[in-house]
């Protein structure tokens, strides 16, 4: 019988989540936990209950920046090591992330919505579907405006592809609006929003699109 | 031949269970050592299979195994894991690498697994690894020995896996220190005491753990 034990299809038993779960990655340094960071206000403006989970690469830093930003209860920021692997915790073996998240959903009955902050990676990071619903990916001006040319499996797989800091566009040597007319281009007309996180440019934008995409909020 | 084919499904790296951010003390050892030969490697899976494993992790995850689908005696094994594991990152490691594995087989739609991840969210287990190993193996219908050397080959394979992602040593020098293990766990199932008690000391390995747990600088879980 142990052999045929597994079923093709799950049950309600075998996976209980409520809340939707989104992804957030991009290689280091392009400002996803800016990005969080800014998120957290404009979700709660909205009322949405929700958690973080951060996979952090070599320290709980990200995490710590979240519980000690005062934007957040600190009990609602969870920290998973990516065992030198920050591409499998979220992809080849996303458990301790699921893990953490039913952690959070047991902990805070009535969360909506939970964010996995991927630990700095390159273009080629994606996310198990096991894991988030859906998800986003964070690149920068700064990286080179060649990025989205490069078409990694990051920029292209996601559902949202987020390009930050545009306010350094001039002193990179980098010109915008080409670079996001080829975001689009390689994407095929998936979205792309431009976002300055310090500043709040397209932070709401972005907001927009999560509520949309699954928290079927217009 | 099911069962051994069950063991080769669990033991298989590619299982999605979270043991691969756990690095059984290997990442503290190579901050304090740096490079590893493949002699002292295996010298260190050898002390964690006698000193930790068999008389320890095995011992309890046999217990789970006998008690299968009874909570009650799984939430007291895990109560004697948790009393047990002194050293805070080897207590938290089986906790949470006892959360993935049953948060693996519950999404898997495994009825037991399902019930004790409930169980944990309830607070009525706590969930470590060997408890869980032994209740959701049993109720996939391993034989005894399967489940053992399905356990074993995860510790001493994680270990091995952890020394060549900290770049300690080689991958095909790792090979050579995991495949000197498996005569040691053959050896140790055959002649293992389920029936003891839960033992383990490895003074080494607890002691650069304690120095590495409050350690700004960490890549596992343990």
């Amino acid at each position: 019988m142990g052999l045929q034990l597994t079923s093709l299809t799950t049950s309600a038993d075998a996976n209980p989540s409520v809340a939707a779960r989104i992804g957030i990655g991009g290689p280091v340094g392009s400002g996803k936990t800016a990005l969080i960071e800014a998120l957290i206000p404009v979700l709660q403006t909205r009322g949405v209950d929700f958690a973080v989970v951060t996979n952090d690469l070599v320290t709980k830093e990200d995490a710590e920046r979240l519980r000690r930003s005062g934007l957040i209860d600190p009990a609602r920021v969870s920290a998973v090591e990516a065992g030198a692997c920050p591409h499998t915790v979220i992809r080849e073996d996303p458990t301790l992330n699921i893990a953490a998240g039913d952690t959070l959903e047991a902990t805070f009955p009535g969360l909506e919505l939970i964010l996995f902050e991927s630990g700095g990676d390159n273009l080629a990071s994606t996310f198990s579907l096991d894991l988030v619903d859906w998800w986003i990916f964070v690149i920068d001006v700064a990286g080179g405006d060649d990025i989205p040319r490069k078409k990694g499996p990051g920029v292209m797989k996601c559902d949202l592809l987020v390009v930050n800091k545009v306010d350094l566009a001039p002193y990179v040597g980098v010109a915008l609006e080409p670079m996001l007319a080829e975001a689009q281009r390689v994407r095929a007309g998936k979205p792309v929003i431009a976002t300055n996180a310090r500043s709040g440019l397209g932070v709401d934008a972005v907001a927009d699109a999560i509520s949309a995409a699954v928290l079927f909020r217009s | 031949m099911r069962s051994a084919l069950l063991a080769i499904w669990q033991a298989d790296s590619g299982f999605p269970n979270g043991s691969f951010a756990f690095s059984y003390g290997l990442e503290a050892i190579a901050d304090l050592r740096g490079k590893l030969s493949p002699r002292s490697l295996a010298d260190l899976i050898e002390s964690v299979l006698r000193q930790r494993w068999a008389s320890f992790d095995r011992v309890l995850m046999m217990r789970a195994f006998r008690a299968g689908n009874d909570l009650a005696c799984l939430a007291e094994l895990d109560r004697l894991c948790e009393a047990m594991s002194l050293l805070e990152p080897h207590r938290l490691g089986s906790r949470r690498n006892g959360g993935s594995f049953i948060a693996a087989h519950a999404r898997l739609g495994n009825p037991v697994a399902a019930r004790l991840r409930d169980a944990i969210a309830a607070g009525a287990c706590i969930g470590h690894l060997p408890t869980m190993q032994g209740a959701v193996w049993r109720a996939l219908q391993f034989d005894a020995p399967s489940a053992q050397l399905a356990s074993g080959y995860i510790t001493a394979s994680g270990m091995v896996a952890a020394a060549v992602r900290l770049g300690a040593i080689g991958a095909l020098q790792a090979q050579s220190a995991l495949q000197s293990a498996l005569p040691i766990i053959d050896e140790l199932v055959t002649n293992g005491d389920d029936d003891a008690e839960p033992s383990s000391c490895v003074p080494f390995v607890d002691i650069v753990a304690a120095r590495h747990m409050r350690a700004d600088l960490r890549l596992f879980a343990n």
